[in-house]
């Protein structure tokens, strides 16, 4: 790889993570939001080191003798450095999406904590509620505090395997995209809209099994559906951030 | 003369290796034929339209393949410069002072020490390959590169968290692995052979030289042992990601009920998606259906061996080292796992 396309490939490199993290949201979709600050500060350097490389050069004025008198050659960069090219370049024009309804079909759910104590359930009507804690609410609190209760719940469709309904998952991780779980609750009662659509659901408890229980489902019964902005904080199960 | 150990690494496996040291600085024809394969690759792109790169299980595949590279990105820079600036700064005889005299002692130091890089997997290999070059007997830099990624402050602490209540998974992480690594040191100094290892690392003589500015010496090692294992990064981050997304989680709990075949089924797991060693232990706390020493090695064999510290290996000290060396850490990690797992947990 010659030195102008090093020095390009760097500030490339740099320009993307700069341009996720620091001018747009869009590194969100792949990591952790406390990786901000490292990918703001990985972006400069790259970008200040292909500034460096295409301004200063080899920054020495060495003849060919010195050049293979020297024990480590620089200017050789072996050809695999080109893949480097596309995540560059993937970031600053074409950026996929973030992780959607392909990924909640094929994955399981994930396991809820077990929860010792519920406190008692604010008053507001509709209750908004993240899908953790609606799963909770219904196999784990023995007040059976959920039940007739009207909920809100915010996420994105996926579609189930029969006609009846879909799933409202919500997709979590920890550091990065790839360790990604899934949570899901079973929507009845509605038909189903195309897959990825954001929606904030109303609704009560699918009545099935023993509330409080293991085997009652985290199923809920809708009562109207409204389309909703993807929440920026999408990759978390928190109650979006946007005012609904 | 370094002409030799570039083209090893080539990709795609036709890699065309010179016999000898060319004494005349080599025409290399590549950036040429790498400029005409990306204008084809870009026609037939826009022939073919884009339209395939919308399908759901191919943007799924480039946000994985992406996530993991950036990711890993920032802590690859931080292994690299850590890595330049032992090169450039630190005096040559340094290590050989603090480290025990004997190899077989240098090695669990060495492993004790890697307690003291904060991070991923990705930084370890550039530091480890410095330790090399400044004179760092390889055993206990391997244990070093083994053991960093899993036994610092930041991993075992996501461990704690990811585990409430089961202290016990903290302190057999931590020995196992280190137990892992230092095995792994002592089996390089019986069994190891230093042609395995790419010609630059044999002979040592890198590092600062006089009459050259250290700190242009330090910004060209750092441009080049970055560009050079950030090629490597992606290349597995892509392996990493085609299994992420062909192998769909929910056929995994079809391999829980025996605990054999589950902790083997786990490890190669682990191998294959290469999730970072601060996050793996949710993963793992994730994979409820299997037994807590399945679960244990899952988060020691993924710091030590995945595809993405395969590509990066293979690319920083040579193919033939990168496959014996993943092998033999696999084998030696889960059996330290099973041994500490089943006494512990």
């Amino acid at each position: 790889m010659k030195r102008p396309v090093q020095a390009l490939l760097l500030t490339l490199t740099g320009t993307g993570l700069l341009h996720t993290a620091l001018f747009t949201d869009i590194y969100l979709r792949y990591v952790k939001a406390g990786l901000r600050p490292v990918l703001i500060a990985s972006g400069a350097v790259l970008l200040l080191l292909g500034l460096a490389a295409a301004a200063l050069g080899d920054g020495q004025r060495h003849t060919a003798h010195d050049d293979h008198e020297h024990g480590h050659d620089h200017a050789a960069t072996p050809r695999v450095a080109w893949l480097l090219f596309l995540p560059a370049i993937s970031l600053l024009c074409y950026a996929p999406p973030a992780l959607g309804a392909y990924t909640a079909a094929r994955s399981n759910t994930k396991p809820v904590a077990v929860q010792k104590g519920f406190a008692a359930l604010p008053a507001t009507s509709p209750l908004p509620l993240t899908l953790t804690d609606f799963t909770k609410r219904v196999q784990q609190d023995r007040s059976r505090a959920i039940r007739n209760r009207i909920v809100q719940l915010t996420g994105f469709v996926t579609p189930a395997e029969d006609d009846d309904g879909f799933y409202l998952t919500r997709i979590i991780f920890t550091c990065c995209a790839a360790d990604s779980q899934t949570v899901k609750i079973r929507v009845h009662g509605t038909e189903a809209p195309p897959a990825n659509t954001w929606l904030a659901v109303t609704g009560t408890w699918h009545p099935q099994g023993a509330l409080g229980t293991r085997t009652a489902p985290a199923a809920l019964d809708v009562k109207d559906t409204r389309p909703i902005a993807q929440p920026v904080n999408a990759y978390t199960d928190d109650l979006p951030l946007t005012p609904s | 003369m370094k002409k030799s150990d570039e083209l090893v690494d080539v990709v795609d496996g036709v890699a065309v290796v010179p016999v000898g040291s060319p004494p005349l600085r080599r025409i290399r024809p590549w950036p040429l034929g790498a400029a005409l394969a990306i204008a084809a690759g870009a026609a037939v792109l826009l022939l073919a339209g884009t339209q395939w790169l919308n399908e759901p299980a191919v943007q799924a595949w480039r946000t994985v393949c992406l996530a993991i590279t950036v990711q890993a990105l920032p802590f690859l820079l931080l292994g690299t410069a850590l890595s330049g600036a032992i090169n450039a700064f630190v005096p040559a005889d340094l290590f050989t002072k603090v480290l025990p005299k004997r190899p077989a002692l240098a090695v669990p130091v060495a492993g004790v020490a890697g307690a003291v890089l904060p991070g991923c997997e990705c930084a370890s290999v550039p530091v480890a390959n410095s330790l090399i070059r400044r004179g760092v007997t390889p055993a206990a830099a391997f244990a070093f590169l083994l053991s960093a990624p899993a036994v610092n402050p930041v991993v075992l602490t996501a461990t704690a968290v990811a585990f409430p209540g089961n202290p016990a998974m903290v302190a057999a992480r931590l020995l196992a692995s280190l137990a892992a690594a230092a095995v792994m040191g002592w089996l390089w100094l019986w069994l190891g052979k230093e042609e395995w290892l790419r010609p630059a690392l044999r002979h040592r003589h890198t590092g600062h030289e006089h009459g050259r500015s250290r700190w242009n010496e330090f910004r060209l090692g750092f441009q080049h042992d970055f560009l050079h294992a950030g090629g490597f990064l992606v290349l597995g981050a892509m392996a990493a990601a085609t299994f992420n997304v062909a192998v769909p989680r929910s056929v995994l709990d079809a391999f829980s009920g025996s605990p054999w075949i589950s902790v083997l089924f786990l490890a190669g797991l682990a191998v294959l998606l290469a999730v970072c060693s601060e996050a793996d232990a949710f993963v793992a706390a994730s994979l409820s259906g299997f037994s807590p020493t399945a679960r244990l090695a899952f988060i020691v064999v993924g710091p030590m061996v995945d595809l993405k510290l395969i590509a990066l290996q293979a690319g920083t000290f040579g193919r033939a080292f990168a496959w014996r060396f993943s092998t033999a850490t696999t084998v030696v990690a889960v059996t330290a796992s099973a041994l500490i797992g089943g006494a512990l947990l």
